[in-house]
């Protein structure tokens, strides 16, 4: 409905906005010699008539969005509506005048408006068009508000996930785990838990470190993965295998922190954890001309009921990219052939160098 | 000291979490450990092979869980739960496990863990429950997307997506999927408790059918009815059962 009509003070603004037109109509009235009684009640029910019959124009609006617009077609159609309406008015005003005319005191005025019509035509376009452009701006108020409606709401779940990936790093159950793998090694291999006291340490110094900032470099960020994975390595002995695709491009390249943890850390609960034979996990990067390519891939038990949709975790990732990125970036998720794989593509914000190798070449 | 033997089979499939009860025992001559398993099918294959008197047994595993596992055993050996997660504590207590050992935990506790497995394991008596009680207490916080059968050593998960109807035999249940019919040692009213009521109907004191597989109620010369399911099988619905369905069938129409 036409927001206009949606609320008492919009439209009485809006009618008190057409008195100022009817006291420029009376004026040229009586410069054009009509009687005062003759020019108030022909522009009175005129002016009225007028303000609700443009109010159709929010259907223009809405069927020609600016955002879509080129002067060549949405002019044309802006001018030929104006046109339109503004006769219909003008028409509506003369039978208007004729109907008055039967009023024996008011015998002239079917005459006079006659020699008006071409000039009513002429304010109804003007008219017309203003009013059209007061939808536009009302429109284009109403989608800012909804836009920064829409911007909290990714901002208030991005900060959830930075929240989350800050919980993530203190995952009780990981550390339970990690710890008794240690207490295992204490008496088996004390060389090996000396070196898994100090990979967890390694793990929690770094992830504390990352939480603090907004964005980190990918080399940060894999470092991370390299000490949390050689903790998991060691807990799931042969099951759990890494494979590494790290294009060198992209090293330097700033991403939110700690944005790839929980893919890693959900590739090994939902993964790995599930499977008798474990499997590998693969995470690689690429540059791709101007936009950063980042994949992270597991198989799954395929006895294990599929998930449909998003999980929590995944659906945080995503709007931590669309908080950085808003519609400038993919994400896709979800198994095929008993690999899951969450793929990421987003703008990359170094230049695209080449490798010293492709230099040689 | 008792002179009695006791036999163990130690369940988790991280390699280092068995190394620790393993090594936990080594002080105890009296326990014999017979297979330690990496997985719930091994433990399912070993426990039948060796009916051992006490399970070490982590909770979640590949394939089989802890408490899957423990569905399928009979006997029921005495259980003790060694995991990093402290929710299952109470359904543990629930299938009459011994005790419930957090990860990591220490010696005097492993101990403490050990005296009253060793005790339960005198008085004699199995005191695991009956599969019955056992799915009950599974109702309680394990929402049943499947249901493990064992057939001989064989284990197979039937995912509830492909089970079309469910037959009463006496004390056990045939579970009908397109491929072949599982016998599980339940009774249906059981299975019926723990079956989400939005997917699974009881129509008969002997038949519970998927929803979804319904393609239409037929009423017989006898004006009894009789539900046809997509694959033409017939079941018989009794009244209480058509009362069920009818009120199912209207709900969902609106």
């Amino acid at each position: 409905m036409n927001p206009l009509l949606g609320s008492r003070a919009a439209l009485g603004t809006y009618l008190l906005g057409w008195i100022p037109i009817g006291g420029l109509l009376v004026f040229v009235a009586l410069g054009q010699h009509w009687r005062l009684v003759e020019a108030l009640v022909f522009t009175a029910p005129l002016c009225l008539g007028g303000a609700f019959l443009f109010l159709s124009s929010w259907y223009l609006c809405k069927a020609l969005p600016l955002r879509t617009a080129t002067l060549g077609s949405h002019g044309v159609a802006w001018i030929l509506a104006a046109l339109i309406m503004a006769n219909l008015w003008a028409g509506g005003g003369l039978a208007l005048a004729w109907a008055l005319g039967q009023v024996p005191m008011l015998s002239g005025i079917y005459f006079k408006a006659r020699v008006a019509g071409s000039f009513l035509v002429a304010v109804g376009a003007v008219v017309y068009l203003a009013v059209l452009t007061l939808h536009y701006l009302m429109d284009a108020v109403a989608r800012g508000k909804l836009s920064e409606a829409r911007e909290a709401e990714f901002r208030i779940l991005a900060q959830d996930a930075e929240l989350r990936a800050l919980r993530a790093q203190l995952n009780p159950h990981f550390l339970f785990n990690s710890l008794n793998s240690i207490s295992a090694l204490t008496t088996l291999d004390p060389a090996k838990a000396r070196g898994m006291c100090i990979l967890l340490s390694d793990f929690l110094r770094g992830s504390l470190r990352l939480g603090e900032k907004k964005l980190v470099s990918l080399a940060e960020e894999v470092d991370l993965l390299k000490s949390y994975l050689a903790i998991e390595q060691i807990r799931f002995g042969s099951r759990l295998q890494v494979q590494w695709e790290i294009d060198p491009r992209t090293q330097a390249e700033p991403i939110p922190a700690l944005l790839l943890q929980p893919l890693v850390e959900n590739a090994i609960k939902h993964g790995i954890a599930g499977l008798t034979e474990g499997g590998v996990v693969r995470i690689a990067a690429r540059r791709l001309g101007p936009v950063l390519e980042v994949q992270v891939e597991n198989p799954v038990d395929e006895d294990t009921p599929v998930v449909h949709g998003l999980g929590l975790g995944l659906r945080q990732v995503r709007s931590r990219l669309q908080m950085r990125f808003g519609e400038r970036m993919r994400f896709e998720a979800g198994v095929v052939d008993g690999q899951h794989r969450v793929h990421m593509v987003f703008p990359a914000e170094t230049p695209d160098v080449p490798t010293p190798d492709e230099v040689q070449k | 000291m008792s002179e009695r033997v006791y036999t163990a089979i130690i369940v988790d499939d991280e390699d280092l979490a068995r190394a620790v009860v393993q090594e936990h025992l080594a002080g105890h001559p009296e326990i014999t450990v017979v297979a330690s398993c990496g997985n719930g099918f091994e433990a399912v294959k070993a426990a039948a092979e060796h009916k051992p008197d006490l399970l070490f047994l982590d909770i979640q595993m590949p394939k089989l869980t802890g408490f899957e596992v423990l569905e399928l055993l009979d006997p029921q050996p005495t259980v003790v739960f060694i995991t990093a997660y402290d929710q299952h504590a109470l359904k543990a207590f629930e299938v009459h496990a011994v005790d419930y050992l957090l990860k990591p935990f220490n010696a005097e506790r492993f101990e403490e863990a050990l005296v009253r497995a060793k005790a339960r394991c005198d008085q004699g008596q199995p005191m695991g429950p009956q599969p019955m009680e056992l799915s009950a207490a599974a109702r309680s916080d394990w929402p049943l997307d499947r249901l493990v059968v064992k057939d001989g050593t064989k284990v197979t998960l039937i995912p509830l997506a492909r089970l079309d109807y469910v037959q009463a035999q006496d004390d056990y249940v045939l579970l009908k999927t397109p491929e072949k019919s599982h016998l599980k040692q339940q009774t249906i009213s059981n299975l019926e408790t723990r079956l989400d009521p939005k997917r699974f109907l009881r129509i008969h004191r002997s038949f519970i059918i998927q929803l979804d597989r319904l393609a239409r109620l037929e009423q017989t010369p006898s004006e009894s009815w009789v539900a046809v399911l997509q694959d033409g099988t017939r079941l018989p619905v009794s009244k209480s059962g058509y009362a069920r369905l009818k009120s199912v069938l209207d709900a969902g129409a609106v």
